[in-house]
């Protein structure tokens, strides 16, 4: 009899991912499905808006990200009405840009997907001067490495694990025959953990100065908000830019000597999987960080392609304007579209909700017919996956030195060949070694805003273009942008004034997509296939090849509220 | 931000916690899932009346979870303020304090959304980041759907949740602040 594992929900953050496993004789995944159960259908409420306070909305799609968002707006109501912004307000954004991405890189490594790998319970059992020796190993230029402070750290976590509420460290499997790090190891990692946590809470002061106040930082339309000059009050000033500095270097100091040795130490316990949870194999980046202006990607430091099918020999072109390139299809997602249509480039693009699923709360969802509320986007009719792993991948094969020597770096200490990258490891590695580059990029960044300041260019927005007076009676555009999790892409039209249709496709949208008319799987769906599970009650791989992915459903509800949930069922059928 | 001059600490830059306002008001929600915005929109009535700034500290957290544990240390109180969904009839105003607020850690998951409050909270404790005093005054939903603005029950009460909520800083805090609402 098959069996069939239901994980619902899979993300430890935001959103309502449920997958649904199919087991084989030997438990190994033969089918499986990924469905995004909570409507969103943000787009609606920007229908009828001024498009300048659009990021505003925006920013408040998403629990985790707000500033790709607010981002990927400003594109591309610039993009539609002709704006080029002056070149400190490409810089001012390259610099949150690439600090999010550090900051988020970090915390999912350590917060969300260290515990698919790190037995927390197991740490208890180290011996803290172990311990010491492992981590001055492991990570010599990190110098909190005594057996004191390990010691200390093992005594922070027995009072918690003691006061009976787990909390953050509940819903994993701890004990379970898939977790292989020796005690000591799982310490380190917990101590590191803890460290990570504190210095996330600094570095994201970068979005406060440049932003104005975050979570929710500020952006408009023609550049940035921030007025910035060496000198004065009420200003970014030289103090402000120095603090920007120090905590640059600090992020360095984490990634380069925390980070990357526990991802590398990690890993090598881990060979099996780079075997596992490969996908797709099709792989694409809209690439960002401009150097000569947004209309530019021959000048990306994250640059912009396709790879199919595993080819490195070969990146393709993605052209966000050409309708025939990205399409949203609806055969398996809760959705109509007019006119019998069953699939729309984004600038057509419908968000009308036909819910035909059974009603909540169910046992399963049927495969053969629509399963999710995500839709299934394609580029040129093919299931895509985006994310670090496809940014590393895109540059990689595009031939640039950068992303090379960080990456034959990474595999020559793995001792792993370039063929381990498809995989789940592939892309929690991937993950690290792009928080490489962009630690460093984020100083050369910083160092070229300064310049510019040295030399009397303190211009952060054009503001020419702000009166809609100004405007064509029609106009559209579209606005991209590499968030953490992959390409995400806004496109907008704008008619007398206002937004007459905003759609935004979503990475996790790409990587969560349902199955697609012609039956391709979505890339979450095709990474689990194949996957060997050792105990389905405690489905412990599934978790960790959808969390190497980042996942995140983009609509943010917060209520709070009694009710506790579930994290896996078992279903016979 | 709050200011207070950063310590360098193995190479990493540190906030001086001492310079932090002791008082923290946290509004929590989604303004475009309707009465899910309800935190932020009393967030705006509070923060609208006079306050010194080296005391309260208002931050608009949005639908954030681990991104606001920067705001968390060195606080006297904290008070959320957040859309508290508990099964009562729409519009009622809700305070919980000490053993409630246990009691919701308790009973739910809070690993399944980062951007739960209650994660944020239980992360904070991890750190050693909790305030002395924790107290969440919110407004039981009715519309939790996309959509923007509140529907008639929670608007309502919008005015007397904000009075317990001023109240509550200012107990706290004995500052002077207006009587009334």
């Amino acid at each position: 009899m098959a069996k069939r594992i239901v994980v619902d929900p899979v993300t430890r953050i935001e959103g309502h991912l449920r997958v649904e496993a199919m087991l084989d004789d030997n438990n190994k995944i033969h089918d499986a499905m990924s469905s995004g159960t909570m409507w969103r259908g943000i787009e609606v409420i920007l229908q009828g808006r001024d498009p300048r306070d659009a990021w505003a909305f925006c920013e408040r799609i998403c629990g985790v990200c707000t500033t790709v968002h607010a981002l990927a707006s400003v594109r591309c109501v610039e993009n539609s009405l002709g704006i080029q912004v002056p070149p400190n307000a490409d810089i001012i954004r390259n610099i949150m840009f690439l600090t999010q991405m550090v900051q988020d890189h970090v915390i999912h490594f350590y917060h969300l997907h260290a515990l698919d790998w790190v037995d927390v319970v197991s740490a208890l059992k180290a011996d803290p001067a172990a311990t010491a020796a492992l981590a001055q190993k492991v990570a010599p230029k990190w110098a909190l490495a005594t057996p004191g402070y390990f010691s200390d750290t093992a005594s922070t976590l027995k009072k918690f694990v003691e006061s009976g509420q787990l909390g953050i460290f509940q819903n994993a499997y701890w004990g379970h025959p898939a977790y292989k790090l020796p005690p000591e190891a799982n310490l380190m990692a917990v101590a590191h953990y803890l460290e990570a946590l504190k210095w996330q809470k600094e570095v994201i002061k970068i979005h406060t100065i440049f932003g104005g106040k975050n979570p929710h930082p500020n952006y408009i339309v023609g550049g940035m908000a921030a007025p910035i000059a060496m000198q004065g009050d009420n200003v970014i000033n030289m103090e402000r830019l120095n603090m920007v500095r120090d905590l640059i270097q600090g992020a360095i100091h984490i990634v380069e000597d925390l980070y990357l040795p526990d991802l590398l130490a990690i890993a090598s316990f881990y060979p099996e999987w780079t075997q596992i949870g490969g996908g797709l194999g099709n792989y694409m980046a809209y690439g960002d960080v401009p150097q000569a202006g947004i209309g530019d990607p021959s000048k990306f430091r994250f640059p912009r392609g396709v790879i199919l099918n595993k080819k490195l020999d070969q990146v393709l072109p993605v052209d966000f304007a050409d309708q025939s390139q990205i399409q949203e299809e609806i055969a398996h997602s809760w959705y109509t579209y007019p006119n019998g249509k069953t699939s729309l480039h984004p600038w057509e693009g419908v968000t009308e909700p036909k819910y035909t699923g059974p009603k909540p709360p169910y046992k399963e969802l049927d495969e053969n017919q629509a399963y999710s509320w995500l839709k299934a986007p394609r580029w040129k009719g093919n299931a895509m996956e985006v994310g670090p792993l496809s940014r590393m991948l895109v540059g990689f094969a595009s031939g640039r030195s950068d992303f090379k020597e960080v990456v034959m770096d990474a595999l020559g200490r793995l001792k792993v060949g370039p063929e381990a990258l498809f995989s789940t490891l592939g892309r929690t590695a991937a993950r690290g070694l792009e928080s490489r580059l962009a630690v460093h990029w984020l100083l050369d960044e910083y160092n070229h805003l300064i310049d510019n300041l040295k030399n009397g260019d303190s211009t952060t927005a054009d503001t020419r273009n702000w009166d809609p007076s100004t405007w064509k009676p029609e106009s559209k555009g579209f606005g991209f942008t590499e968030a953490p999790r992959g390409a995400l892409c806004h496109w907008i039209q704008i008619k007398d004034q206002k937004i007459a249709n905003y759609q935004i496709v979503v990475p996790s949208t790409w990587n969560a997509s349902p199955k697609d008319g012609k039956g391709q799987h979505g890339a979450y769906e095709a990474a689990l296939i194949g996957t060997p599970m050792a105990d389905p009650k405690r489905p412990v791989e599934i978790l960790r090849t959808i969390h190497s992915f980042d996942p995140c459903l983009a609509c943010a509800s917060h209520v709070i509220g009694p009710d506790g949930e579930t994290l896996a069922e078992i279903v016979v059928r | 931000m709050t200011a207070g001059s950063a310590e360098v600490r193995d190479g990493v830059p540190y906030e001086d916690l001492e310079a932090r306002a002791p008082v923290l008001v946290l509004g929590l929600g989604n303004l475009l899932l309707q009465d899910d915005g309800v935190g932020l929109r009393l967030l705006e009535a509070v923060s609208a009346r006079e306050w010194d700034p080296a005391a309260v500290e208002f931050v608009d957290g949005g639908t954030q979870g681990l991104a606001l544990l920067g705001y968390m240390a060195g606080r006297k109180l904290t008070l959320v303020l957040d859309a508290v969904g508990l099964g009562a009839a729409p519009g009622t105003v809700h305070q919980l304090r000490g053993a409630e607020i246990e009691r919701l850690r308790a009973h739910r998951s809070t690993t399944a959304h980062e951007g739960n409050a209650l994660e944020l909270l239980a992360t904070a404790r991890l750190l050693g980041d909790e305030p002395e005093e924790l107290v969440i005054v919110g407004i039981e939903p009715e519309q939790v759907r996309t959509g923007v603005g509140l529907s008639d029950a929670v608007s309502a009460q919008l005015a007397t949740a904000a009075a317990m909520a001023v109240e509550v800083i200012r107990s706290q805090s004995k500052l002077q602040v207006p009587p009334c609402v």
